[in-house]
């Protein structure tokens, strides 16, 4: 018998839209740009650093990222198929396998799903350049990821506002691919936020997500604060500690 | 042989005769609204398939239905929005869903049952992984299940890719006989997620065969009313919208939408005002929304709308339209044909696409309107080709394709996987080519250009070339083919032996126009063939050519000359309003006939050779590709190729490679370094014969299958490349076994493979298990993000390359 499980708070489980104006658009970090392109100091004439300035100015320019998120609540008490310990967000299919997440979700109430995309544009120009130029390609690339980050990065803000206005605190956000948290899931992040219908965003058979410049991720959110990041992981102050299927099997999430 | 039938109503199973004036436009027709919306009120986990639900609670699908039924609605939908193959899986056929989707709707005791069809859910390639062949087979096995399930029409909706609209609609239109109702679905920039847009969605889907067209989705009614009106103005089918209640959220506990039914209505009401003939809800609405859209159609008819007539051509992206009445011009690209070009031909036999679309991209950025695409050559398989080459244009240009070739198979092939509505090139007034190129273009909804040809040739006078342009007319209106869709091309004869001609072929131009209502296209550049100075007289050709009528001259943008009579004449045909394309061209234009004007930009002075003793390391090093080609010029003046080859550009990209190893170059420093090394080697081998410069062997490139990543590829290839060997590149997304093949036909010896996720390296492993187990000789190098030496390794690779530099050693250590 599963126990009634809170809800998220309406504000919060009502399916949000990320669709910046011009004005309201990120900025790509030149020098995350720089960095995913391996970049440590080197001197760049200026002719290369021309050209990669251009590159981010019309991705910039043209192309507007979207996305969408809602909250859904956590159940952590779940077992998957293969009889492992699992999230699952209540309400949708979603079910986070490994130890990563667990510990990431395990206190909170509530898990934010979110999805950002730069849309088929920008996975058009990368395919065109990719076959043509693909110095430019590559900066584009690097230049796409900055930038679909920096949206995921206001996302992550407003998120962060919406729940302080409910008085919920919230974690840092986690994605699938991060640690033991397997890509599968993606299929049913992309389902459960309709993301396909509100923002163009597919997963393929091996569940990368196409347009490739898009990003899912995950936040926890708790009734008051979260215990800290860098404490000691303990049995002792966790949320499920009554009814852990980890501990059940005489182990532990950590 | 008979004429094939053309799909009129006549030769569709419709409901009755009220069905009938809805698809003639005579008769408003109103749906349902939201399932999924009903449907998650009562409950629905999201991400679940609600599909399966007509199975397991039947009659809660049903009260859904009656509840519309109801509230006015003659259609209900069935509850099959994602009733496919490749979504349901494993959990219940097709068949199954539609059988008992269908049973619940019609128990609603629905005037009209919908056979819905939705979106696969998977892109389609070039972009995603999905062959256009497969999301038709999916689509056609819905359809099939639909039809048999006793529905009176098939509504295909919420689409955002032409290519899969148009996979559905031509499943539809082959494996039934029921109307067609098919919508796209627009984000509030008036385009689908994909770049179509509502005037080539109308266009598109008309030509193909839809019977009615339209909107869904996405938007509430005010704001989908302009784009429903734009619909409305090129097509006289029927136009659809189903327009959400706008955007949800959750209120007490329960998922609600922002537009409330009046307003919902009000809007509606401004649609219906504005031709919309057929209108229903989609997410958000409910029966309360339906019952005021009763009200709006109850005892009205729709008005009558009907387009300007215009020869249309449409990419996913672009719709190019000839006026009939007026006179436009659209530049049709000639380059990519290989008649006369080497590099072009060896591309193609190369199977090196790249090339090919940088053709199309050059053509485009010059002022092409249209791109005409040949890939004729003997020994390579027309068919296949043309078909790959449209689909990468299709990826990386924006334009719609004129589809060029002598093999009807290779034309059909293309056409059929075209998203849009293209040219076909070309059918003549040979009986054999009427019989088999018509057929094609009605089955597609082609436009046609016809050649002023017969069995006797190309007729000498303005007269014979008309006649047989009258019977071209002919032939085509028998297979339903107006001649709004048909370009005539008078066949330009070459001034040096059929002087006489010139004059001939542009009044025939003028009588097609005129008297057949056509449009004129024209290969310009062949007057002047045997001539000197061509362009010269090319140009004065085109000029008195559009003078004469001509709407589509086939011809290359790439020459200046050319385009600057195109922007000329735009200006005195109107086309340029107010001069302000002409204006803005020609700031700060010089005359090149006056004497002491700058040279033309990129055509710099000859380089001095600096007193540096290797001037080609300097420009490596420092990645200048701009005076490449002139000093790599100057040097093969008194140096072998293969010297200044070996000698010069493998140890200042060899330097370079230590460089970047030592980190005192970052990626982009290594690539703009090949990059003007690229521009050496293409100059090397634009100036020398091909067997004074030797390939170092072949080396095949792929990303594995179910990958998507081609960055890392790429610049491997790009280093490659530079250091002499043939490099063959499949692409992303690649079968194992068509690694395997090229392997075998071009006599590769290594294989380079990328992928980088953990979830494609097992389709690696595969690869390279294939390749070792089929063809031993070869070795497999190894790169991506999430591969190490230890797990390359692992999966049987007999190389690991940690980046382009690597790989380039490790080739150098293959062919030694």
């Amino acid at each position: 018998m599963a126990e009634a499980v809170p809800a998220a708070p309406e504000h919060l489980a009502s399916p949000t839209l990320y669709r910046p104006d011009a004005s309201a658009c990120p900025h790509i970090d030149r020098g995350e740009v720089l960095r995913y392109l391996g970049y440590t100091g080197q001197d760049i004439d200026g002719e290369l650093a021309a050209r990669i300035e251009l590159i981010e100015c019309n991705l910039e320019h043209d192309i507007a990222p979207r996305g969408i998120w809602r909250a859904f609540p956590v159940d952590a008490r779940g077992i998957d198929a293969s009889g492992n310990p699992c999230i699952r967000l209540v309400g949708t299919t979603v079910e986070l396998q490994g130890r990563d997440i667990f510990r990431h979700l395990k206190d909170s109430t509530s898990c934010v799903l979110l999805a950002c995309t730069l849309g088929m544009e920008s996975e058009r120009r990368l395919h065109a350049l990719g076959g043509q130029s693909p110095l430019e390609a590559t900066v584009l690339d690097a230049a796409a990821s900055a930038y679909v980050e920096a949206a995921v990065d206001q996302m992550d803000a407003a998120i962060g506002r919406a729940a302080r206005e409910s008085g919920l605190s919230r974690n840092r956000r986690f994605s699938c691919g991060y640690g033991d948290c397997p890509i599968e899931a993606q299929d049913a992040i992309v389902a459960a936020l309709d993301a396909t219908r509100r923002i163009g965003l597919t997963v393929t058979p091996t569940h990368l997500l196409l347009p490739s410049k898009s990003v899912t991720a995950m936040i926890g959110l708790f009734e008051g604060m979260e215990p800290a990041a860098d404490a000691r992981p303990s049995c002792a102050n966790c949320r499920v500690a009554g009814a852990c299927a980890f501990r059940e099997r005489g182990t532990t999430c950590y | 042989m008979t004429a094939c039938t053309p799909r009129t109503l006549d030769t569709l199973r419709i409901a009755d005769d009220d069905l009938r004036a809805v698809l003639e436009g005579r008769r408003h027709l109103l749906f349902d609204g939201g399932m999924g919306t009903m449907l998650q009120a009562a409950g629905l986990v999201a991400g679940e398939l609600p599909e399966l639900l007509n199975l397991t609670n039947p009659d809660e699908i049903t009260a859904v239905h009656a509840a519309y039924v109801e509230a006015g609605s003659e259609v209900v939908t069935t509850n099959t929005f994602g009733a496919n193959a490749r979504k349901l899986g494993d959990a219940a056929t097709v068949e199954e869903i539609f059988d008992a989707a269908a049973r619940c709707a019609r128990a609603s005791g629905a005037r009209y049952v919908a056979g819905d069809i939705g979106p696969l859910g998977a892109l389609l390639r070039p972009m995603g992984t999905l062959t256009f062949d497969e999301a038709y087979e999916l689509f056609a096995q819905e359809v099939r299940a639909a039809a048999s399930a006793g529905v009176d029409l098939l509504v295909i909706e919420t689409m955002t890719d032409l290519a899969e609209i148009k996979a559905a609609v031509l499943a539809a239109k082959e494996n039934s006989d029921l109307p067609i109702f098919a919508t796209m679905t627009f984000e509030e920039d008036g385009r689908t997620f994909l770049g179509t847009s509502p005037e080539v969605a109308a266009v598109t889907l008309d030509a193909l065969g839809a019977d009615v067209v339209g909107i869904n989705c996405s938007l509430g009614p005010a704001e989908l009313r302009p784009f429903a009106a734009r619909m409305v103005a090129q097509t006289a089918k029927p136009v659809m919208v189903q327009a959400n209640a706008g955007l949800p959220h959750v209120e007490d506990g329960r998922t609600v939408y922002d537009i409330d039914p009046a307003s919902y209505a009000e809007a509606v009401a401004g649609m219906v005002a504005d031709g919309v003939g057929v209108i229903g809800g989609c997410c958000g609405t409910n029966p309360d929304y339906i019952r005021l859209l009763a009200d709006i159609v109850a005892d009205r008819t729709p008005h009558p709308h009907l387009p300007t007539p215009a020869l249309t051509v449409t990419s996913a992206q672009r719709l190019v339209s000839l006026p009939a009445q007026g006179h436009a011009i659209a530049v049709v690209g000639e380059r990519i044909n290989p008649t006369g070009k080497k590099r072009l031909q060896a591309a193609l036999r190369d199977g090196d696409i790249d090339y090919v679309v940088g053709q199309g991209i050059s053509q485009q950025e010059q002022g092409a309107d249209i791109l005409d695409v040949n890939v004729g050559l003997p020994g390579i398989d027309e068919a296949d080709m043309l078909c790959r080459v449209c689909e990468q244009l299709q990826a990386s240009t924006l334009l719609p394709l004129q589809i060029d070739s002598t093999d009807p198979v290779a034309i059909e092939a293309a056409v059929r996987r075209y998203a849009g509505k293209p040219i076909i090139n070309s059918v003549n007034g040979k009986q054999e080519s009427l019989d088999a190129i018509l057929p094609i273009a009605a089955r597609y909804g082609a436009n046609v250009i016809g050649l002023t040809l017969d069995e006797r040739g190309i007729p000498a006078t303005a007269d014979e070339r008309f006649a047989i342009a009258e019977r071209i007319v002919g032939e085509a209106a028998r297979y339903g083919i107006g001649p709004e869709r048909i370009l005539i091309d008078c066949l330009v004869m070459t001034a040096s032996t059929n002087q006489d001609q010139a004059l001939e072929i542009l009044r025939a131009v003028t009588m097609c126009r005129e008297r057949l209502g056509v449009k004129c296209a024209l290969g310009v550049s062949n007057i002047s063939f045997g001539l000197p100075a061509r362009e010269v007289l090319n140009a004065a050709f085109l000029a008195a050519a559009f003078g004469a009528g001509l709407d589509a001259p086939i011809m290359n943008p790439g020459s200046a000359r050319y385009m600057d009579v195109v922007r000329s004449f735009r200006v005195l045909n109107g086309e340029d309003a107010g001069s302000a394309a002409y204006i803005e061209h020609f700031a700060g234009w010089t005359d090149p006939y006056k004497g002491g004007a700058a040279p033309a930009a990129g055509a710099s002075a000859a380089p001095v050779l600096d007193d540096v003793t290797d001037p080609i390391r300097r420009l490596i090093l420092s990645g200048r590709k701009g005076e490449m080609a002139a000093v790599t010029e100057q040097l093969l003046a008194t140096c072998d190729a293969m010297e200044l080859i070996n000698g010069h550009f493998i140890p200042a990209l060899d330097e370079v490679g230590e460089l970047f190893d030592r980190g005192t170059y970052f990626l982009p420093q290594l690539m703009a370094s090949a990059e003007a090394a690229r521009v050496g080697f293409d100059t090397i081998r634009r100036l020398m014969p091909a067997s004074d410069i030797a390939s170092k062997g072949s080396i095949c490139l792929a990303t594995v299958k179910g990958d998507i990543h081609d960055i890392g590829k790429n610049i491997v290839k790009m280093l490659l490349d530079n250091y002499g060997y043939t490099v063959f590149d499949l692409g992303r997304d690649v079968d194992p076994q068509v690694i395997l093949d090229e392997v075998l036909a071009r006599d590769v010896r290594l294989v380079g493979l990328s992928a980088l996720m953990t979830t494609t390296v097992p389709a690696m492993e595969a690869t390279i298990e294939l390749l070792h187990a089929q063809a031993p000789n070869v070795k497999v190098i190894v790169g991506g993000a999430v591969l190490t030496p230890e797990y390359a390794e692992q999966i049987g690779a007999d190389f690991y390359a940690k980046d382009a530099a690597e790989a380039a050693r490790i080739a150098e250590e293959v062919f030694g």
